[in-house]
């Protein structure tokens, strides 16, 4: 495999305070759209994805004061995943309690208003992710796992080495 | 601290076939997220509650650059809320990304959405 294509992971703790989830949202554009080379349709996608997990994290798993873990897998034109982990000090959720409310908030009748409320992160976390994974942590709290496949998505984005290299031009060096 | 919003209200009086229609715009500039969202609604829940019966209300979102979930959870219950009224509720100049959401949610199934002020303000009128 070249240095191209191999896999790279990115990891980041948060604090469980939504202060810090527009920064987080940014740093997901950026991510998706050079290191996986997503189309700006499918960056906004992802980074929607991102934010409704962690937010839910933040909101009814880590308690204040605690963390919660975001990890971002990308394997060049395959595959993009996004791990997120809670501590599950709020609500002591457990991962099959989750996948069930998800299937259900899925059964939405969009005819009706009323139905809509309370099923968006689940519309969007579902049709959005190719596969979507609850497990139980070792210790307590919640792991969800969201990947998406990258074929058909992806759109030429000048890489990230290319473009430092660029950046390096007229650069003269002093030990020369 | 939450992420940055603002919100500018306007009213004014459009004439219609029908008669005199009290149009309320909400405009919103920056993002709704879970770190400022419910403090907005209140603010517009109360906005509401003083709206005349038959009002329009528009939310003009070109300067919105990102809504979660909630937020929409949100707009449903306004949207309910002015049908109460038996008033209205749209949504004006939605950015790519926004509509993908609000589509994706089905929300764009129940509220109706325009490219441009005029143009609701056009729908609004005939």
């Amino acid at each position: 495999m070249s240095g191209e294509q191999k896999e790279k992971i990115i990891t980041i703790t948060l604090p469980t305070d939504t202060y810090f989830i527009s920064g987080l949202r940014d740093m997901t554009l950026t991510l998706v759209k050079n290191l996986a080379k997503v189309s700006d349709q499918w960056a906004f996608r992802f980074q929607s994805v991102v934010d409704e997990l962690c937010s839910n994290a933040i909101e009814y798993g880590s308690l204040p004061g605690e963390n919660i873990l975001i990890r971002f897998v990308i394997v060049p034109e395959e595959r993009l995943e996004v791990v997120i982990e809670d501590t599950g000090g709020k609500k002591h959720a457990k991962a099959q309690e989750l996948q069930e409310h998800l299937a259900k908030a899925l059964k939405t009748d969009f005819s009706n208003a009323k139905s809509l409320r309370g099923r968006g992160l689940a519309q969007i976390v579902a049709n959005w992710t190719d596969k979507l994974i609850f497990e139980d942590r070792e210790g307590g709290g919640i792991r969800v796992k969201a990947s998406k496949s990258l074929v058909g998505i992806t759109v030429n984005r000048p890489t990230v080495a290319a473009s430092a290299a660029k950046a390096k031009t007229g650069f003269v060096s002093i030990y020369e | 601290m939450a992420s940055p919003i603002k919100m500018i209200t306007s009213e004014q009086v459009l004439k219609t076939a029908a008669g005199e229609v009290v149009l309320k715009v909400i405009k919103l500039v920056g993002q709704l997220d879970e770190s400022n969202v419910d403090d907005q609604a209140r603010q517009i829940y109360d906005l509401i509650e003083t709206f005349p019966q038959q009002a329009v209300l528009l939310f003009d979102m070109q300067e919105l650059t990102y809504l979660n979930s909630k937020t929409i959870g949100y707009l449903t219950d306004w949207h309910l809320k002015m049908s109460e009224k038996q008033g209205k509720l749209a949504l004006v100049g939605l950015r790519p990304n926004i509509l993908d959401i609000l589509n994706v949610v089905g929300l764009t199934q129940i509220v109706s959405n325009y490219e441009s002020m005029e143009a609701a303000k056009q729908a609004v009128a005939a």
